[in-house]
């Protein structure tokens, strides 16, 4: 990390909807984890949810690839709140089946994976959608 | 994500594929892409060196499946993104480790990835190289 990072100030990252900047994503959250002291597990914990919610969004709410995503990190008391914003069609992760893990692998539908790996690692998971259109996904972790 | 490939010989040639870095939405596609160019190259057996992938989503989950689906001699469809194209695909073989792909010293959040998934049931997962490459049956 350097010391003068332009990402690292940031309150929130607003990027273009375009999968190669996941890892930018994850950076943000590499240096929001080290302002609020966070240890290596629960800031892997958060890149994966959020990697999966914004990939979630690219994929199903951006198919031309056009449009943004903000990301929003903050600390309150003991948990760590992320909220996920777009501007594209309604998409609501709390709505999306999880796969059937009673269910051989090759039987089951990979498709809500990513949601399904979501909610084992957050304590809480909500959407709306915004007054101006597009969603805002809320995550939930416990320090 | 950058991949080394190389081969061994155990009572069948096995082909290892080292990742590097982290496997997400935006490089899955290469590993499958690795998985074809070996399967049609001859190639059967997979070893997943995971010792060296530090972030997997489940984007790398499905390229995992997808290496399984390959070298069992099944299509992947790379025209679709992946997700969807293995939502509809269901093959015969039986629950339980599969015998086509193998995994090598995944990172703790790696594995409790690859857990979380329910995966880990699905592959043999080994620490050393050696016992690895002789656990493929011709």
């Amino acid at each position: 990390m350097s010391a003068n990072d332009p990402i690292r100030d940031l309150d929130s990252l607003q990027i273009n909807a375009e999968l190669v900047d996941l890892e930018t994503i994850r950076h943000y959250i590499e240096q929001r984890a080290a302002l609020f002291q966070l240890n290596p597990s629960i800031t892997y914990d958060i890149q994966l949810a959020v990697t999966e919610i914004v990939t979630n969004s690219l994929v199903h709410g951006y198919p031309e690839r056009r449009g943004w995503i903000e990301v929003q990190i903050d600390r309150l008391g003991q948990k760590i709140y992320v909220w996920i914003r777009d501007r594209a069609p309604e998409f609501d992760p709390t709505q999306h089946l999880a796969p059937d893990l009673s269910k051989p692998l090759n039987k089951r539908h990979l498709g809500g994976l990513g949601i399904h790996l979501t909610r084992q690692i957050t304590q809480k998971i909500s959407h709306r959608n915004l007054p101006e259109g597009g969603n805002e996904t809320t995550l939930v972790f416990g320090t | 994500m950058d991949i080394n490939i190389e081969t061994a010989q155990g009572k069948t040639p096995v082909a290892i594929l080292h990742p590097h870095g982290r496997i997400d939405g935006s490089n899955y596609q290469v590993l499958i892409n690795e998985g074809n160019r070996l399967y049609e190259a001859g190639n059967r057996h997979l070893l997943i060196d995971l010792a060296d992938v530090s972030f997997l989503s489940s984007a790398g989950l499905v390229a995992l499946h997808s290496l399984v689906l390959i070298m069992s001699g099944q299509k992947v469809d790379e025209q679709q993104d992946g997700w969807h194209a293995l939502a509809a695909i269901e093959h015969e073989a039986e629950a339980g480790p599969q015998p086509f792909v193998k995994l090598l010293n995944p990172q703790p959040k790696v594995t409790n990835t690859l857990q979380m998934a329910g995966m880990d049931a699905f592959f043999e997962i080994f620490s050393e190289t050696a016992a690895a490459i002789a656990s493929f049956k011709s």
